[in-house]
């Protein structure tokens, strides 16, 4: 096999040079002629009919439309549906017509400025007759799904065990926190095609729902994907752009819709928090035996995502430690809260959350090292999913820990690490590991289209549907496309989604499938372009295949030792055989295997403040082939800080009544710079079939292992059982005052 | 009010309201969207720019509080075409993913560096405290400005 020149490199990304310079346009930076302002108007009650007086609103110099239920079309839809083959309970309206949560958008205001938008909002006359809300899954009881799984007869292996280990936790309601505010921006471009310009990770989602609420054939419906200034699955679910594209569809103008930060918080979605039991079966030995799971999720005020969501939760846990017999029963409940969405991980971080403490609880009741008690239970290379879902692949999880322990130093510091301990401060080190998944094959459609052309100068086009959350996708794509078709990185090109100009992608940027699925997508292009041009050559020259060779955008004739580049093949051919040098592929994804993790924390606690501190953390990740190592680390790294919110500091605070209390960063906290430890990260690089150049995912796997890893480190140092998330300052003090 | 006040190194004099939030002069009437607006309550550092060698949250100052002064924004960091040695650092290190913290995180830098050409690790991260970052963890934005220093530009002004 020839030596790879791009793949594995550390590429620099193009689009960090205008992002360093600021030059870089967000929607929010952008402005045309005649463009108006416009922003939601968020229910501030969390169960309440409304009545909106809006005389006194519509004096306000600017303003061109205040727009209320009753102004939107009668059509209910679920943002969730990202495909046209997706169908989900459909309870929401572009305008809603009662408050079900404390941000539920009940109305719009259009106008010049962003002055006289604000100056409206505040003149705008809302009554509230409040109802009684339902708050947190301790009151909820209306089910938004409900559905078990089960392999075997966890109820048998109860009987067998000479343990069973029960833990109950919970996790919170998380906000995406991407620094830049959602926003999107609706126009008609010049050929009166309805546009949306929107950071968005599924463009034709946002053409589907377009279409279908308005009333407009989808090939009028034109998406842009622009700069994206972070999502992490919360600019996932189109919310705000049904809502831009009805108010330019009525007013015939551009329309800026923008959300601040408080909007942002309250407005959009989040995390599902979830309540997580788990009973875990084991014998002397230390095999597990069985393992019961039940998990309630909070899904919100509307149904949005509460199946899938309940459902990935699920499916994980069958995927990561060889457990024949064992049952997931999973329940998604209406609550008066802001609704879930996509968030990082996807129901594995919470599933992740409690049975990585439990697995630490069985190792601690059996006098196990942690480490040593998983590797004895995790799956193997090659393991089949007991459920009958899509092979696991080539798992390298044992290897990720017998890996981590050694550069973490974990027996030696296992053993010695508490001679640290003060009257003060507690000392502990803790691990974790986890499973994702890589695409959508086995549950939903998952096929992406490729149109990659050779221009006559040597450039190249990869045109594709990608959305780049800022991930650095574009650049994967190159380096992939570049490998592939043998030629110089700087001469490739690729797109992103444009829903009347770039092919069809089923998925968009989600469910940790742009890598695997879409890289093996621009790989098979490149290599059918590679040999379409050799063949050209051939035919060109009369000579065979076995006398060519190619590098670097140049066919070399190994008979006369001439070279001709590729743009001067291009030409000939163009001209000779009347057809453009192009190949449009059309791909499957043929497999979903897991990537895995296991995370490494020492962490130091404050026994007065209850504070904790993560002095050292290690990421060690099967990742199949790393692309690029440089934004490997970069997933990583960003993966660990958000996890690291989820353990310790992260939750979006709402009281009984509904109301939220973390509007803002002052109130809702993510890690800054000096409370982040320096993240090591370790590969393991074994080759996934199917993946390009054998990678698999990674972005999403990152925000998993973390949080439990630190939670163990806490209970090793405390000698707590901490399975509350987030372990916040006044949580580890009630912990320490229940053991005093 | 006539606010006289230097931006990018271009001097400015204009008749505008006082009480108008700074990041809105620079991006609006100015047209400086490098300047970025993620919390509207200095809570988050993206609108971060240079006032007289000091980081400050542009989205909490106003207008009539930088009469007489000198502002740095993103866009006033090239001279004469060549980048920043941070600008560079953040390009090469990685320390830029979706880029939406990356102006103000290297105006904050930039001014740490003006005051203290050879921080610590730890100034470092208390220079960037007040600028947050949900893509990197921070890890490659310390290497960065740590690798702008050992290219010899730290000492600069």
């Amino acid at each position: 096999m020839k030596e790879l020149r791009y793949v594995g490199q550390r590429i620099i990304r193009e689009d960090s040079y205008d992002k360093a310079r600021g030059k870089t346009i967000y929607v929010g930076d952008m402005k045309r002629a005649n463009m108006l302002y416009a922003k939601l108007v968020l229910g501030q009650k969390a169960h309440a009919e409304i009545e909106i007086d809006k005389t006194e609103a519509m004096l306000v110099d600017g303003i061109e439309a205040i727009f209320t239920h009753e102004d939107v079309p009668k059509v209910q839809y679920n943002a969730f549906e990202w495909h046209s083959s997706i169908k989900a309970p459909r309870d929401e309206y572009l305008l809603n017509n009662k408050a079900r949560y404390v941000g539920d958008r009940i109305a719009l205001v259009v106008g010049k400025s962003k002055k006289a938008v604000e100056e409206a909002i505040a003149k705008l006359s809302i009554a509230y007759k409040e109802e009684k809300p339902v708050i947190g899954l301790d009151e909820a009881t209306s089910l938004a799904f409900s559905k078990e799984i089960s392999t075997g007869d966890y109820e048998k292996a109860f009987e067998n065990a000479d343990y069973i280990i029960k833990d109950i936790g919970t996790t919170p309601k998380i906000h995406h926190a991407a620094i830049e505010p959602h926003a999107c921006l609706a126009e008609f471009d010049d050929r009166g095609n309805l546009l949306i310009w929107a950071p968005c990770q599924v463009a034709s989602q946002i053409q589907i729902h377009v279409s279908n609420i308005l009333n407009i054939p989808l090939n009028r419906v034109r998406v842009v994907k622009t700069v994206m200034g972070g999502s992490f699955g919360g600019k996932s679910i189109p919310i705000l752009e049904p809502i831009a594209a009805f108010a330019t569809y009525r007013l015939n103008r551009p329309v800026l819709l923008y959300m601040n930060r408080t909007d942002t918080i309250l407005g959009t979605v989040t995390r599902n928090a979830t309540k997580i039991t788990v009973e875990t079966a084991v014998n002397k030995e230390g095999k597990i035996l069985g393992r019961k799971i039940e998990a309630h999720v909070d899904g919100g005020a509307y149904n949005t995502n509460a199946a899938a969501v309940t459902m990935a939760l699920g499916k994980k846990l069958f995927r990561l430690y060889d457990i024949k017999d064992q049952c997931y029963i999973g329940k998604a409940y209406y609550t008066n809260t802001i609704p879930g969405g996509a968030c990082r991980g996807y129901g594995s971080p919470q599933a992740h959350a409690i049975t990585e403490v439990n697995i630490d609880n069985v190792a601690k009741t059996l006098n196990m090292d942690p480490c040593e008690f998983r590797l004895k239970n995790l799956i193997e290379d090659g393991a089949k999913d007991p459920t009958g879902s899509t092979d696991i692949g080539n798992a390298k999880i044992k290897e990720c820990i017998i890996k981590g322990m050694e550069a973490f130093n974990w027996k030696e510091k296992r053993k010695n690490i508490r001679n640290k301990n003060t009257n003060r401060y507690s000392y502990g080190i803790g691990m974790a590991c986890g499973t994702h998944g890589n695409g959508y094959t086995g549950a939903y459609p998952d096929y992406t289209s490729v149109d990659l052309r050779l221009f006559s100068d040597g450039s190249v086009l990869v045109n594709m549907s990608i959305h780049d959350l800022g991930c650095g996708t574009l650049t994967i794509m190159q380096q992939i496309a570049a490998e592939a078709l043998d030629i110089e990185i700087e001469k490739v090109k690729v797109t992103e989604a444009d829903t009347l100009n770039t092919p069809a992608d089923s998925a968009g940027t989600q469910a940790s499938r742009v890598t695997y699925v879409c890289g093996a997508a621009v790989k098979e292009a490149g290599e059918k372009l590679r040999q379409k041009l050799i063949d050209t050559f051939c035919k060109l020259k009369g000579i065979n295949q076995d006398d060519v060779i190619t590098s670097q955008g140049y066919i070399f004739n190994k008979q006369s030792n001439q070279k001709y580049s590729y743009s001067e093949i291009v030409v000939e051919a163009e001209k000779t055989f009347q057809e453009d040098m192009s190949v449009f592929i059309k791909y499957k994804s043929p497999a979903n295997p897991a990537s895995f993790a296991a995370c490494f924390a020492e962490v130091k606690v404050d026994k007065y403040t209850g504070l904790v501190e993560v002095i050292d953390f290690l990421a060690v990740h099967d990742i199949g082939k790393s692309i690029n190592p440089m934004l490997v680390e970069g997933q990583i790294q960003g993966g660990v800080q958000f996890s690291i919110g989820m353990a310790l500091t992260e939750d979006i605070d709402i009281d009984s009544k509904g109301n939220v209390k973390s509007t803002n960063f002052s109130k809702y906290h993510i890690l800054n710079s000096t409370s982040m430890p320096k993240v090591r990260t370790m590969t393991i690089e074994a080759n996934e079939p199917y993946g390009p150049y054998g990678a698999k995912s990674v972005g999403e796997m990152a925000t998993v292992a973390p949080a439990p890893a630190i939670i163990n480190a806490i209970n090793f140092a405390l000698d707590t059982n901490i399975t509350t998330y987030p372990a916040t300052p006044e949580l580890i003090i009630n912990e320490l005052n229940k053991k005093s | 009010m006539f606010i006289n006040v230097i931006v990018n190194g271009e001097k400015i004099n204009i008749d505008i309201n006082p009480t108008k939030r700074l990041v809105d002069f620079l991006r609006d009437d100015l047209n400086l969207t490098g300047v970025k607006e993620g919390c509207s309550e200095g809570e988050c550092g993206a609108c971060t720019v240079i006032l007289d060698r000091k980081a400050v949250a542009s989205c909490s100052v106003l207008v009539g509080q930088v009469n007489g002064k000198e502002i740095i924004t993103i866009e006033g960091l090239e001279k004469d075409g060549e980048l920043d040695a941070l600008q560079r650092a953040f390009i090469e290190i990685g320390a830029i993913q979706c880029g939406f913290c990356t102006p103000g995180m290297i105006l904050s830098c930039k001014a740490l560096l003006m005051n203290n050409p050879f921080p610590t690790e730890d100034e470092i991260k208390r220079a960037i405290e007040g600028n947050l970052c949900r893509c990197t963890g921070y890890t490659k934005i310390v290497e960065a400005v740590q690798s702008a220093i050992e290219w010899g530009h730290g000492n600069d002004e």
